[in-house]
C-alpha cells in the first residue's frame, strides 16, 4: 500500500499517443521501472491499430487505486471501465520491447527522485480529459479552414508525440480547485478544458514560429514544419492556430479569463524579443535569463493555471497559488530543459543537443559556469559566434558545477511548487500536482 | 502604426541618408505635421515616390483624395495611427528598429514592407482605422453606453478607438508576417549563399514584430471585455491566413491563376460571402474557383474585406448597436475595401507601358478578366509557376490593356462603390457619412 505504484497499465487510453505517453509515462515515474518486465505496451506503429489492443486491465491494481482514492471518486470510476482484456501481446514488435529496455536502462544512470509515499500518476487520472485531447485540437483547427494544406500544417505538431505537459497540468490544477471549492459541475471542467486546450495551441503556434525563426531540421524526432513547408505559409499557419485558439477561448464568454489568457501571448513575444538581445552586465544576465525564462515558458503555465481558477470563480489568494505554482513548475521545466540540452543525447531530445548554444543563447549551465570560468564571458557576449566557442562552452560547463546549480535551483522551484500545492484540499488532483513537480525534476527527456 | 514606421525609418535614415534627404522624408510622418500639411504632403510625395510622380502633374481631381481624408480625420478627433507614446517608448519597437538598421541595404522585402507602411499615401491606404472611427461615428451608439466611455468631442467610444488601433495593428502585422520570404532548401532564396544571412535575420526580426503586434492587439482586444468582439477579429486573423493558401502558388508563395477550363462550374448567382451566424466557419471559395468575378471577390475579401468589415461590425458591437446596422457596417466595410482592391488592381493597368522593375499580382481583376477573355494568355503565366521572376510581366501587361480586362475591372470597382454608398444610405445623415462618402468619390478618381 505504501507505494501503491500507479499502474500505467489501466485505462491506457485507446490512440497512438496514449501509447506513447506510456512509455514517457515509463521513463518518468521511478516507482514504474520496477515494473517495465511485465510491460505489454510499446509505441504503437500505426494509429490504425493502437486502437485495438491499446485497452489493458489489471482489475486487481485499479481497485486498489480506487480504494485510495482520499475522497473523490467520480473521475476514478472511469479507471475501472476497461472492458477489454489485452490480448493482443503478440503484436509488439521484438523492436519496440528493446527500445523500452534501452531507454530504461538510461534512466537507470540518473538520480532517482524521492519516491513518495502515494504515487499517483497524472496521466492515468486524468485519462478522461487527456484521452481524446489532440483529437479535439486537430478537429477544431479542421473546422476552421477549407484549405487542406493549411490544415495539415497546422495539425503537425499535434500529433499526440509531444509530453503535453501544459495541458495535465492546467487539468490537475483544474480539478484540484474544483475539489478545493468543492465545485462538481461538469460544464466547469469542459471549460477549464478549453483552457487545456488554449496553452497547448499557442505552445504549438510558438513552436511553428520559432522553426522558420531557428531553421531547425527535426524537432520531436521528426523533420520540423519548416524543413517541409513554404516558409511564408508556415508562418501563416502559425498565426492560424493563434487565431483558432482564441476564437475557442472567447466563447468561454469570460472577460477575465481572455484577459489573463491574453497576457501569455504578450510575454511569449516580449521573451522572444529578450532573447535577441544579449548586452547586459554580467550582474544583469542572471536576473535577464530569469525574466525571458519567465516569459517565454512559465507565464503560459502561471497564467493558464490561473485561468482555470478563474472559471472555477476562485478567490484571489487562491488564484494566485496557482499562478504561483505554475511559475515555479514553468521555471524549473525550463531550466531542466536547458540543462538537458548539455547532457541528453540527440536521440532522447528529438532535436539536437547544445542546440541553445549553437543559437548563440547562454542558459543558467552557462551562467552559472561564468563564476568559476571568466573565460566564458567574451563568448556569451559575442553569442558563441567564433569557431570553436560552442565546443569550448560545452567542455567548461561540464568541468564547472553549472549542471549541477542548474538542477539545485530547478529543484528549489519544484519545492516552492509542492508548497503551493500543500494548501490546496488534500485530493488525488492535489497529489498529482506534487508528483508532477518530480517528474519536470526528473525528467529525462 | 505609421508612427511606429516613421520612427523605425528615421533611424534608418538617419544611419544611412545624407542630411537633407533625411528631413525630406521626415516630414510627412513627423506627428506634429501631420494632421495640418496634407498638401505638403502631396509636393513631398513627388520627390519621395517616383512611381506616384507622374499624376502630380495632371490637374487637380474632382475630389482630393488628401483632403477627403484630413477631413475625414479632423472629424474624428485626430488621425488613427498609434499616437500613444507606449509606442514610440516600446523596447520592443526600439528593438526592432535597431536590428532593422542591419537590413538596410538587403534584398529582404521587409525592408520595403516597412517603406509602404511609412509612405502614408493612397497606395497603402492607410487609413483603415480611420474608416472604422468613421463608420463608428456616423452610426452613433446606443444610449445605454456610460459617459466615460464616450470620446465626446469626438463623437466615437474610447472602445472603438482602440478597435481602430487594433484594426490596423493586425492588418500591418500580417503585412510583415508576408514579406517573410522562404528559405527552404530547394528553393532559389535558400541556396542563395551570399544573401542567405541577410535573408534569415530578416525573418527572424519580420516574424517577430508580426506576433508583436498579434499579441499586443490579443491584449487590446481583450481589454475590451466584449467577447463577440474578440471571435469576430480573430476570424480576421483567420481569413489573413488562409488568404495566403488559396489556389496554385509559386516558390515564395505568390499566388497564380489556375490554368483556364480547370474548373468548370456555372456562375453562381449571390455571392459568396461568410455565414453570418457562424464565424468559425470558413470561406466556402471552393465554390467559386474558375469564375474570374467571384473568384476575385472572395480572394479578397480574405485578404481585406474581412477585416475591414468585421472591424466595423465589431466597432458597432461596442456601441450597442442593432444586429441589423452590425451587417450594414459589415457590408459598407467589405464592399470598401474590394472597390479599394479594384482600383489598386486597377492603377497599373492605366498606364500605356509598364514602368521600369515593376511587377504586378498575377490574380489580380485585370488579369484574371484577361484570362477568361483569352485563355492562350496563360502561357506567358505558366513559367511563373516555378517563381514569379521568370515571367514576362511586360508582355502580360501589353496583352491586357489591349483587351477588355480594364474597362471590366473598373466596372467592377464601380459595383463596389455604389453598393458601399448605397449600404451607407442606411446610416444616418451625419459630418462622419458625408466624409466616408467624400473618401469613396475621391477613390474613384484615383
Amino acid at each position: 500500500m505504501a507505494c501503491l505504484s500507479t499502474s500505467g497499465r489501466v485505462a491506457c487510453g485507446s490512440r497512438r499517443q496514449q501509447a506513447h505517453k506510456f512509455i514517457c509515462r515509463l521513463f518518468l515515474n521511478p516507482s514504474l521501472r520496477r515494473q517495465s518486465s511485465h510491460l505489454s505496451v510499446g509505441p504503437a506503429p500505426a494509429e490504425g491499430h493502437a486502437r485495438k489492443y491499446a485497452h489493458t486491465h489489471n482489475p486487481q491494481l485499479a481497485r486498489r487505486f480506487y480504494g485510495l482514492s482520499l475522497g473523490t471518486n467520480q473521475d476514478n470510476l472511469s479507471l475501472l471501465q476497461n472492458s477489454h482484456n489485452c490480448s493482443n501481446n503478440a503484436q509488439y514488435s521484438p523492436q519496440s520491447m528493446q527500445s523500452l529496455r534501452t531507454q530504461s536502462s538510461v534512466h537507470t544512470q540518473q538520480p532517482a527522485g524521492p519516491v513518495r509515499e502515494i504515487q499517483i500518476d497524472p496521466y492515468i487520472i486524468l485519462d478522461d480529459e487527456l484521452k481524446y485531447f489532440y483529437d479535439d485540437v486537430r478537429d477544431l483547427l479542421q473546422s476552421g479552414t477549407s484549405q487542406s494544406e493549411l490544415d495539415t500544417i497546422a495539425c503537425y505538431y499535434f500529433d499526440g508525440q509531444g509530453k503535453a505537459l501544459r495541458p495535465m497540468v492546467t487539468m490537475l490544477m483544474a480539478k484540484a480547485l474544483n475539489y478545493h471549492l468543492n465545485n462538481e459541475s461538469h460544464q466547469l471542467v469542459h471549460k477549464q478544458r478549453q483552457i487545456a486546450l488554449f496553452s497547448e495551441m499557442v505552445h504549438s503556434a510558438s513552436l511553428v514560429h520559432d522553426d522558420v525563426i531557428d531553421q531547425s531540421d527535426f524537432r520531436r524526432g521528426k523533420p520540423s514544419v519548416n524543413a517541409l513547408w513554404n516558409h511564408k505559409k508556415v508562418t501563416m499557419a502559425g498565426d492560424y492556430i493563434l487565431s483558432i485558439a482564441s476564437i475557442m477561448i472567447s466563447r468561454l464568454r469570460s472577460d477575465d479569463v481572455t484577459i489573463v489568457l491574453s497576457q501569455i501571448l504578450t510575454d511569449l513575444v516580449q521573451g522572444e524579443f529578450m532573447q535577441l538581445g544579449s548586452r547586459e552586465t554580467e550582474n544583469e544576465r542572471f536576473a535577464h535569463y530569469l525574466t525571458k525564462t519567465y516569459r517565454k515558458t512559465a507565464s503560459l503555465i502561471a497564467n493558464a493555471l490561473k485561468a482555470t481558477a478563474v472559471i472555477a470563480q476562485a478567490d484571489d489568494n487562491v488564484a494566485e497559488v496557482a499562478f504561483q505554482y505554475g511559475r515555479n513548475i514553468g521555471l524549473a521545466f525550463q531550466l531542466v530543459d536547458d540543462m538537458l540540452d548539455f547532457v541528453s543525447s540527440t536521440e532522447q531530445m528529438g532535436k539536437p543537443t547544445a542546440a541553445d548554444l549553437k543559437l548563440g543563447l547562454a542558459t543558467a549551465p552557462v551562467l552559472f559556469a561564468c563564476e568559476k570560468y571568466p573565460e566564458l564571458n567574451p563568448m556569451v557576449m559575442r553569442r558563441f559566434s567564433e569557431p570553436g566557442d560552442v565546443e569550448r562552452a560545452f567542455e567548461l560547463v561540464h568541468k564547472s558545477h553549472g549542471l549541477e546549480q542548474t538542477r539545485f535551483l530547478a529543484k528549489k522551484h519544484c519545492n516552492e511548487a509542492i508548497r503551493l500545492a500543500q494548501e490546496l484540499t488534500e485530493s488525488p488532483y492535489q497529489k498529482g500536482l506534487q508528483v508532477v513537480a518530480d517528474l519536470v525534476i526528473n525528467r529525462m527527456k | 502604426m505609421q508612427r511606429v514606421g516613421a520612427l523605425i525609418m528615421q533611424q534608418l535614415m538617419r544611419h544611412r541618408m545624407p542630411q537633407g534627404q533625411l528631413l525630406r522624408r521626415r516630414n510627412p510622418t513627423t506627428p506634429a505635421v501631420l494632421l495640418s500639411t496634407f498638401t505638403q504632403q502631396q509636393q513631398k510625395r513627388g520627390t519621395a515616390t517616383s512611381t506616384v510622380s507622374s499624376k502630380q502633374a495632371t490637374p487637380p481631381p474632382r475630389h482630393d483624395w488628401n483632403r477627403a481624408v484630413s477631413e475625414a480625420e479632423r472629424i474624428v478627433g485626430y488621425p488613427t495611427s498609434f499616437l500613444s507614446l507606449r509606442w514610440l517608448l516600446s523596447d520592443e519597437i526600439a528593438n526592432v528598429a535597431l536590428h532593422l538598421r542591419k537590413l538596410v541595404g538587403s534584398a529582404h522585402p521587409l525592408m520595403k514592407t516597412a517603406k509602404h507602411l511609412l509612405y502614408n499615401g493612397k497606395n497603402t491606404m492607410q487609413a483603415w482605422g480611420l474608416i472604422v472611427l468613421l463608420v463608428s461615428k456616423a452610426a452613433g451608439h446606443a444610449p445605454s453606453i456610460p459617459d466615460v466611455e464616450q470620446d465626446k468631442s469626438a463623437g466615437v467610444l474610447h472602445s472603438q478607438r482602440a478597435l481602430a488601433e487594433v484594426t490596423e495593428m493586425i492588418r500591418i502585422s500580417h503585412l510583415v508576417h508576408n514579406s517573410v520570404v522562404n528559405l527552404q532548401s530547394g528553393t532559389q532564396a535558400g541556396q542563395d549563399v551570399s544573401t542567405y544571412d541577410d535573408m534569415s535575420f530578416g525573418n527572424k526580426i519580420g516574424l517577430l514584430t508580426g506576433d508583436y503586434l498579434l499579441g499586443h492587439s490579443s491584449a487590446e482586444l481583450a481589454n475590451l471585455r466584449n467577447q463577440e468582439v474578440v471571435e469576430l477579429i480573430s476570424s480576421a486573423v483567420r481569413d489573413f491566413s488562409e488568404s495566403e493558401f488559396i489556389g496554385e502558388r509559386d516558390e515564395q508563395n505568390n499566388p497564380l491563376p489556375y490554368k483556364p477550363g480547370t474548373f468548370q462550374r456555372p456562375s453562381l448567382s449571390v455571392a459568396v460571402d461568410f455565414n453570418e451566424h457562424d464565424v468559425m466557419t470558413p470561406m466556402p471559395i471552393g465554390q467559386v474557383l474558375g469564375n474570374p468575378e467571384q473568384e476575385w471577390e472572395c480572394r479578397n475579401i480574405l485578404n481585406a474585406g474581412s477585416l475591414l468589415g468585421k472591424s466595423c461590425q465589431a466597432s458597432l458591437k461596442l456601441a450597442g448597436q442593432s444586429e441589423q446596422m452590425q451587417r450594414h457596417a459589415y457590408r459598407f466595410g467589405k464592399h470598401l475595401a474590394l472597390a479599394w482592391q479594384a482600383c489598386l488592381d486597377a492603377e497599373i493597368f492605366q498606364c500605356p507601358t509598364l514602368p521600369l522593375d515593376t511587377t504586378f499580382s498575377l490574380v489580380s481583376a485585370p488579369v484574371l478578366f484577361h484570362l477568361e477573355h483569352d485563355p492562350s494568355l496563360y502561357a506567358l503565366i505558366e513559367p511563373g509557376k516555378k517563381s514569379v521572376e521568370l515571367i514576362d510581366y511586360v508582355q502580360i501587361h501589353k496583352a491586357v490593356i489591349a483587351g477588355p480586362a480594364l474597362a471590366k475591372t473598373k466596372e467592377l470597382q464601380c459595383k463596389h462603390t455604389a453598393a458601399a454608398l448605397s449600404v451607407l444610405q442606411h446610416f444616418p445623415a451625419t459630418d462622419a457619412r458625408q466624409a466616408l462618402e467624400n473618401i469613396i468619390l475621391a477613390m474613384q478618381d484615383l
